[in-house]
């Protein structure tokens, strides 16, 4: 019973960070219909800036978190800038924005191979990992806790963002229909910029805390495809769908680790792909987008 | 005799919208009618649902006889029944030739491994294809466009274009949406002809959605009118023309001093 | 023709049969696929383990790898093809590293990540270049036809299309069986070229190599994949030093090339009388043109 409550609480922790990354891309899909594959990279990102902020500048954990989320948002909106707005603003063709999405991917990723190298990096210890016991039922390690309240608390501020305020209005706004809010006064550009700096800044915070599970590597990023997995269960272009769909794949993965076989982990992932793609494919809570024909 | 077309309590709904509302009509073998309606009436749903583009929320729709009621879009067309659109969906890569052909091999096939190989029957059932889009394109006045780009026509020539693809799968029930949007009355005119010639011609079943009644008055004997998804009138021209609630549907209600 | 020589044509005959396969898939028929290095896994594997352990003649060999191929992409395509999008791309990129997977951790068959070594070198540079000859004749006749349009229908309008009577799951079906059987034909004779193959060998990196170099000659363009091929195959060869700035140039080339060009070299064109009459012919008198 212990080591299942255990496996729960990681899962549920592995899920959250998930879905702090699986929100990010649903919330870039639900505007621009398009899957973003350089997703992973903004991760990376955050990682590395975390890393080197911690060791190189020394700064404490706050510091160093707030500077690699701000690095995360600024490589999203700079990568928006670069490589997706000159071909959104002359074609409709999304198969264009996935390649070069895919091309800004290796990019990134290899611009962190060929300038710090491939190896592995572990963060300084600056996130407890200290086992805690939970009312005397399991141990489980704080940094799993940590991560789940973090994740928790920022999704609850996306959802306050997005309920609240008057950009946030605009987003959903436009996640209904982009050409109607751009009619509507909304400045579509500087829309589609803060969009992505939140996911980002949400891809960061997750990779803080992936980096720290996994150690940091420059191809951490392609963690992302269980990300994308969460986002198409959950159903694409659909926030709740993405959180939803992050924890029951994290629960799947640890549950399956735990009690089968680690090496199975991965295929459990994409046999729930399958799955859903064959028996509801707009996934849980997807909106089918409709074409006027 | 069966009816080309009938719809009998056809109901959509687009979560709370209701787009269509109990359409009933039949449509006779080799009629000419027209679908007339202010814009958002629910024609081109009406287009979609026979197409199978839609499902219906209920109700049936048969097809000479047969019931087509929700079956796939390439279901119904391979039974006999073909349309254009309302914005244009041409093949954008290819040639106007090319447009049609690629609706004419439908019913002029090879075999995988001919194809591969372009031995056997190949170069002759090309040429078919071949011969007949363009003499489908002679008709609608597109031959010496043949080679263009298709999205390199002038708009007017687009429509045309879709028409003769749509001929070109030789169907018994032919959907026109909107042919005449964005013509001028001169083009109108030659668009009506030319409806009327292919109608001669091929001993089609037509279905026309207009706007412009100066088209749909003058070549459709039979004339279905609907509002907010539901049929007000139906008739022949002179009784709908009359009609006070097609007259209110388009030039809204008078006020009462 | 030194046997360095030859072996850079062997391998350049290699991928580009792959390449081809991928063309069909994401030129043609528009269906985006970043994990088609798992079907030339499937193929290579199936060849290895046919001559090494069953002594298989390499000729049947191969084509089993292709039909291995067939089959496997058969089962994922009904499901995943059924849907438009991105779905497709992303449960591509999941059955790659499924299959590279499954490939790494049934050790009793595949020898697990170490690798299958001893196998035959057939691929000699004639069979290579014999393969290809055959294969891009087949395929270069069936897109200069009727199926041809059709893919090329179901990629520019799927709902006109299916307004033509085709059964669009069915065409990018048939597309995905057909770029499965090039790209398991490919990692067969790939076998049969290293005599060793690993699964790491069919990573990410390869998948994306494949659709970099169709995206990068021309989506819609047979020949011009076959000439991306080609300069890719070279420029790697040449800047073998610097290796490792491969992937970093091959995601630049996919970024800059849909920015600045996303038709690719090529573009639509195929090398024949059309693309001479572009480059080099008279500008058509204006009566002609409109």
């Amino acid at each position: 019973m212990g080591t299942l409550l255990q496996q729960i609480i990681n899962g549920l922790s592995l899920g959250s960070v998930y879905a702090l990354i699986a929100v990010g891309y649903s919330l870039v899909y639900s505007i621009l219909l398009f899957s973003n594959f350089a997703h992973g990279s903004f991760l990376v990102i955050g990682g590395y800036s975390c890393y080197f902020a911690l060791k190189t500048l020394g700064m404490n954990i706050w510091l160093a978190g707030g500077l690699s989320l701000l690095a995360a948002g600024a490589s999203a909106i700079l990568t928006e800038r670069l490589a997706y707005k000159p071909i959104r603003e002359r074609t409709n063709v999304t198969l264009y924005l996935l390649i070069a999405s895919m091309g800004m991917s290796i990019v990134i990723e290899n611009i962190f191979v060929v300038t710090v190298g491939g190896r592995f990096r572990a963060l300084p210890p600056v996130i407890p990992t200290d086992p805690v016991n939970l009312f005397g039922l399991a141990t489980t390690s704080a940094f799993d806790l940590i991560s789940l309240v973090v994740a928790v608390i920022c999704l609850g501020g996306l959802q306050i963002f997005l309920t609240r305020t008057k950009w946030g209005l605009a987003i959903r706004a436009a996640a209904y229909n982009l050409r109607i809010a751009g009619l509507m006064g909304v400045n579509v550009s500087r829309l589609i910029s803060l969009v992505f700096f939140v996911a980002g800044v949400l891809a960061a915070v997750g990779g803080i805390f992936l980096s720290v599970r996994y150690t940091l590597y420059p191809q951490l990023g392609g963690i992302t495809i269980k990300a994308f997995v969460a986002a198409v269960i959950g159903g694409l272009g659909s926030l709740p769908g993405a959180v939803v769909g992050s924890l029951i794949l994290g629960l799947a993965e640890m549950l399956t680790a735990g009690f089968i076989s680690s090496q199975l982990r991965d295929l459990v992932v994409f046999s729930l792909l399958v799955i859903t793609l064959l028996f509801r494919p707009t996934g849980l809570f997807g909106k089918s987008v409709g074409e006027k024909i | 005799m069966a009816f080309a077309l009938e719809l009998g309590g056809v109901n959509k709904f687009f979560g709370g919208v209701h787009a269509v509302n109990d359409m009933s009509f039949i449509l006779q073998e080799g009629e000419l009618a027209g679908l007339i309606g202010p814009n958002g009436a629910g024609k081109t749903t009406i287009f979609n649902l026979v197409t199978g583009v839609y499902d219906v929320s209920s109700g049936h729709i048969t097809f000479f006889g047969e019931d087509i009621t929700n079956h796939k879009t390439y279901e119904v067309v391979r039974k006999g029944i073909a349309r254009t659109f309302q914005n244009l969906r041409l093949f954008a890569s290819a040639t106007v030739l090319e447009n049609v052909m690629t609706a004419c091999q439908q019913h002029h096939r090879y075999s995988f491994l001919e194809a591969c190989t372009h031995l056997g029957r190949w170069r002759s059932v090309e040429r078919e294809i071949r011969d007949r889009s363009m003499t489908l394109l002679e008709r609608v006045g597109l031959a010496d466009r043949a080679d263009q780009t298709a999205t390199t026509l002038p708009y007017g020539h687009q429509r045309r274009l879709e028409i003769a693809r749509a001929l070109a799968l030789e169907p018994r029930l032919l959907l026109l949406d909107e042919p005449a949007a964005g013509m001028n009355p001169e083009e109108v005119q030659d668009l009506n002809r030319l409806i009327q010639k292919i109608h001669a011609d091929f001993g089609l079943t037509i279905l026309v959605i207009e706007h412009h009644m100066e088209l749909v008055m003058e070549i459709c004997p039979h004339i279905v009118c609907m509002n907010f998804g539901a049929l007000i009138a139906e008739g022949d021209p002179e009784h709908i023309q009359g009609h006070p609630e097609v007259l209110k549907a388009y030039l809204g209600e008078e006020v009462e001093e | 023709m030194s046997a360095y020589t030859e072996g850079i044509i062997t391998l350049l005959m290699i991928n580009a049969i792959a390449a081809m396969g991928v063309c069909l898939l994401t030129g043609f028929t528009g269906v985006f696929t970043l994990g088609h290095a798992a079907y030339m896994a499937l193929g290579g594997y199936a060849t290895a383990i046919l001559t090494v352990k069953y002594h298989l003649h390499w000729l049947p060999a191969v084509v089993a790898g292709g039909i291995l191929a067939i089959v496997v992409a058969y089962v994922i395509g009904i499901p995943t093809l059924k849907l438009m999008g991105d779905y497709y791309a992303i449960a591509s990129i999941g059955l790659g590293e499924a299959i590279r997977l499954i490939l790494e951790n049934w050790q009793s068959v595949t020898r697990g990540a170490r690798g299958y070594p001893g196998i035959p070198t057939f691929t000699t540079m004639p069979v290579a270049v014999g393969f290809f000859l055959v294969l891009a004749f087949l395929l270069f006749c069936l897109l200069n036809g009727s199926y041809g349009r059709m893919f090329k229908a179901c990629r520019d309008d799927h709902i006109a299309a299916a307004l033509l009577g085709y059964d669009t799951a069915r065409v990018r079906v048939l597309s995905l069986v057909l770029s499965a059987f090039y790209c398991g034909v490919s990692g067969g004779l790939l076998a049969g070229f290293l005599s060793f193959i690993q699964p790491v060998m069919f990573d990410m990196l390869k998948s994306t190599e494949l659709t970099a170099v169709v995206v990068f000659g021309g989506l819609g363009s047979l020949s011009g994949c076959l000439l991306g091929t080609t300069i890719i195959t070279l420029v790697t060869e040449l800047f073998r030093p610097i290796s490792q700035y491969r992937m970093l140039i091959y995601g630049a080339v996919l970024v800059i090339i849909m920015v600045l060009r996303p038709e690719g070299i090529m573009g639509q064109y195929e090398f024949g009388p059309k693309l001479f009459r572009k480059l080099f012919g008279r500008k058509a008198p204006a009566q002609e043109r409109r």
